[in-house]
C-alpha cells in the first residue's frame, strides 16, 4: 500500500462535511422514525396535521442540508485525490514503471475512505449528544406547545448506523478507488517526469494589452476550477447558513439549539473550506509567486495578483448563498407553516439577517487574506527553487 | 560594479551545519563576463544566488557600487532586484498558463518596457509570441527565459547553468544569444555552468571548489579552459 492512513489526516474537510451532513441528518431521521412509532396513537386530525408537518420538515431538511453536503464532501474528496496524486506523480509513475496496474495502485486509495468514516462516526457521535436537547426543543417548540402531540421516546435505531456510517464509509472508499483509476491512466514516464499535457484554453488569453499581473490574476483564477469552486462554495455556505439561522430564528420561532447548529456549521463549512482553498492555491502558486518576487514585484503585488482573483467569486457566492437560503426558506415556510394551522404570513427576505451576516463575513474574509498575505511573504525562494 | 566581500553562508546549525561559502571575495565590472566553474556542491550556486540578492550571506558583504545589499530589508531587496538584476535558471520557471508574449511582459512591465518584443524578436521567437511553454522545446523555453530576463533591462544578469538542461546543440546556440546579447546590451554577467567550453568567451574565469574560490583567471586572451590548463 502506497498510501498511508496518515496520509489521510490532511482530510479535514471531508471529515468536517460529512460530520456535519450526518450530524444534520441523524438528528432528522432518528425523530422521523421514533415520530412514525407514535403515529397509531394519534386521532385528532388536527395533530396529525401537525405530525405530518414534522416528519416533512426532517425530510425536507435532512434530504436538502444532507445532499448538498453530501455531493461538496464528494468534491472535495475528488480534490484531494487529484491532489494527492500531482503531488506523489513521480513515485506512482515509477509504480507503473514496475509494473504495477492501474488497479493495483488505485486499490490503495481506498483509505481516503477512511476520512468519511471518520467524520460520520463523529458526526454520528455529536447527533447523539444533541438528541436529548432536540427532541425536548421539538416538544417544547413555541409553534407546537398547545398541540397535545404524545411523547416522543428517544431510540437508537441501529439501522442508522448501516446507513450513515457505514454504506457512506464503503461507498466513499469505492468512490476514491474509481475516481484515482481514473485519474492513473496517464502514461508512467509522464507521471515520472511531471509533464503532463497543461490544459489551457488559448481562447482565454486575451489579445489586448493589459497588464502583466492583470493577465496572471486572470491566468491563476481560470486555471484551477476546483478552486474557486470551493473559494465560492465557503461564501454560499456562510451566507447561506448564518442568514438562515438568524432568519429562522425571527420568523419561526426556533429554539436556540437549532439557531447554534446551523451557524456552527455554516461557520465551520465556510472557512474550513477557505482555508482548504487559500492554502492549495498559495502552495499551487509558489513557484510563481517566487518567480515574481525574484523580479522584483513586491509582495502587495504578489497578493493582489494570486488572491485578490477570488474576490468577485466570494461575492457571487455570497450572493447565491444569500439567495439559495431566501427561497429555501420561502419555499419550506409555504409548504409547511403558511396555513390555517400555524398561520404565518408571507415570508420576506430578511434585511438584518442580510446585514448582520455581510458585516461579520466581510472582516473576517480580509483578516483571513491578511494572514495569507503574510504566508506569501514567507515563501523561501531558493527552497522553491531546489524543489524542482 | 559588483563587490563581494568575504561572504560565507552556512546552512543549519550545531553538528548539522554545512558551509555552503567560506569566505569568498570576487569583483565584476561593469559589463564584464564572468564564468563560474566546479563540481556539484562547490559553492558556486550558493554564491550566485547571494550576489544577485536572492539570498543573504551568514556573513560578509555585497556591494553594488557603495550600495550594501545585505544590510538592505526585504522591501528594499524586492525593489533592489526589480530596478538591478535578472537571474535566469536551468529549469527556466516560466509560467505555464501564460504564452510566450506574456511571460516576457513579465519582466517588460517591471520597468514599463513597451518595446519588449523587440528582444523577443532578437531570441529568434517573434513568430511563437502565442505559444505556450508546453508547445515550445526546451532551447525554446530558455530563450523565453531569457528574453523574460533582458526585458527588464537589468545592470546585472545572473544565470545558474542556463544550458544545463539543454542538449549540446541547442545548449551552445543559447550562450551563443547570451554573449552576443550581453556585447550589445553592455550588462555585466555571472554565470554558473559545468561547460568549460563557455571559459573562452568570458572575461573572467573562476573555479569553486569546497565553498571557496579555488583559482581565478583574467582572461583576456580570450583562452579556452583547456589553454588555461584547467
Amino acid at each position: 500500500m502506497i498510501i498511508r492512513a496518515r496520509d489521510t489526516l490532511k482530510l479535514i474537510g471531508v471529515l468536517i462535511m460529512s460530520a456535519c451532513a450526518v450530524s444534520v441528518c441523524a438528528l432528522f431521521i432518528n425523530s422521523n422514525i421514533d415520530l412514525a412509532r407514535i403515529k397509531d396513537q394519534i386521532t385528532d386530525p388536527e395533530v396529525m396535521a401537525f405530525y405530518d408537518v414534522l416528519v416533512q420538515s426532517g425530510n425536507v431538511t435532512s434530504a436538502i442540508s444532507g445532499g448538498a453536503l453530501l455531493l461538496t464532501t464528494i468534491i472535495m474528496l475528488f480534490f484531494y485525490i487529484k491532489h494527492y496524486i500531482d503531488t506523489h506523480k513521480s513515485e506512482l509513475g515509477i509504480l507503473k514503471a514496475l509494473g504495477y496496474s492501474d488497479f493495483k495502485i488505485a486499490k490503495g486509495f481506498w483509505v481516503f475512505g477512511l476520512s468519511v468514516f471518520a467524520g460520520t462516526s463523529v458526526g454520528f457521535g455529536i447527533s447523539w449528544c444533541l438528541m436529548p436537547m432536540f427532541y425536548k426543543q421539538m416538544r417544547g417548540d413555541e409553534l407546537l406547545s398547545d398541540v397535545p402531540l404524545p411523547d416522543i421516546p428517544m431510540h437508537f435505531n441501529p439501522e442508522l448506523v448501516l446507513f450513515m456510517i457505514i454504506i457512506p464509509s464503503v461507498v466513499f472508499a469505492g468512490l476514491s478507488i474509481l475516481y484515482s483509476l481514473r485519474k492513473l491512466k496517464s502514461p508512467a514516464l509522464e507521471l515520472i517526469t511531471g509533464k503532463s499535457k497543461v490544459k489551457i484554453r488559448k481562447s482565454k488569453q486575451s489579445s489586448k494589452e493589459q497588464s502583466f499581473l492583470k493577465e496572471l490574476r486572470q491566468n491563476t483564477v481560470r486555471s484551477r476550477k476546483s478552486l474557486v469552486f470551493l473559494i465560492g462554495f465557503s461564501a454560499f455556505c456562510y451566507s447561506d447558513m448564518i442568514q438562515m439561522s438568524i432568519s429562522m430564528t425571527d420568523t419561526l420561532d426556533v429554539g436556540n439549539m437549532m439557531t447554534v447548529m446551523m451557524a456552527g456549521i455554516g461557520i465551520l463549512l465556510g472557512f474550513t473550506t477557505l482555508y482548504i482553498a487559500v492554502t492549495t492555491v498559495i502552495k499551487a502558486n509558489s513557484k510563481t509567486i517566487a518567480m515574481l518576487r525574484i523580479f522584483g514585484y513586491s509582495d502587495r503585488e504578489c497578493k493582489s495578483t494570486i488572491l485578490n482573483g477570488y474576490r468577485f467569486t466570494v461575492a457571487i457566492g455570497f450572493i447565491i448563498g444569500t439567495i439559495y437560503q431566501y427561497f429555501l426558506l420561502k419555499t419550506m415556510i409555504t409548504m409547511f407553516y403558511n396555513d390555517e394551522i400555524y398561520g404565518l404570513p408571507d415570508y420576506s427576505f430578511d434585511i438584518k439577517a442580510f446585514i448582520i451576516t455581510l458585516v461579520t463575513f466581510v472582516p473576517i474574509y480580509e483578516t483571513i487574506m491578511y494572514v495569507y498575505s503574510k504566508r506569501l511573504k514567507r515563501i523561501s525562494l531558493k527552497e522553491v527553487m531546489q524543489s524542482e | 560594479m559588483i563587490e563581494i566581500i568575504n561572504a560565507a553562508k552556512q546552512y543549519g546549525n550545531g553538528e548539522s551545519a554545512t558551509a555552503a561559502l567560506k569566505g569568498v571575495s570576487l569583483t565584476v565590472k561593469d559589463g564584464d563576463f564572468t564564468v563560474l566553474l566546479g563540481a556539484s556542491g562547490s559553492g558556486k550556486s550558493t554564491l550566485l544566488h547571494i550576489a544577485s540578492g536572492l539570498e543573504r550571506p551568514t556573513s560578509g558583504s555585497v556591494k553594488y557600487d557603495d550600495l550594501d545589499i545585505t544590510k538592505l530589508s526585504e522591501k528594499e531587496l524586492t525593489a533592489f532586484r526589480k530596478k538591478k538584476v535578472a537571474v535566469i535558471f536551468q529549469q527556466y520557471y516560466l509560467l505555464p498558463h501564460l504564452n510566450v508574449d506574456k511571460n516576457v511582459k513579465m519582466g517588460a512591465d517591471l520597468i514599463g518596457n513597451k518595446d519588449y518584443r523587440s528582444i523577443i524578436e532578437a531570441v529568434g521567437l517573434g513568430c511563437k509570441l502565442n505559444k505556450l511553454p508546453s508547445e515550445l522545446s526546451g532551447g525554446e523555453q530558455q530563450r523565453v527565459s531569457i528574453a523574460r530576463a533582458l526585458a527588464k533591462k537589468p545592470q546585472a544578469l545572473f544565470l545558474d547553468e542556463p544550458t544545463g538542461a539543454l542538449d549540446e546543440e541547442t545548449g551552445r546556440q543559447i550562450l551563443d544569444y547570451i554573449c552576443r546579447l550581453q556585447k550589445e546590451h553592455g550588462f555585466s554577467m555571472i554565470m554558473v555552468t559545468h561547460n568549460t567550453n563557455i571559459a573562452e568567451t568570458a572575461d573572467t574565469v573562476i573555479k569553486m571548489n569546497s565553498g571557496k574560490i579555488a583559482r581565478q583567471y583574467s582572461n583576456e586572451n580570450r583562452k579556452s579552459a583547456y589553454e588555461i590548463g584547467w
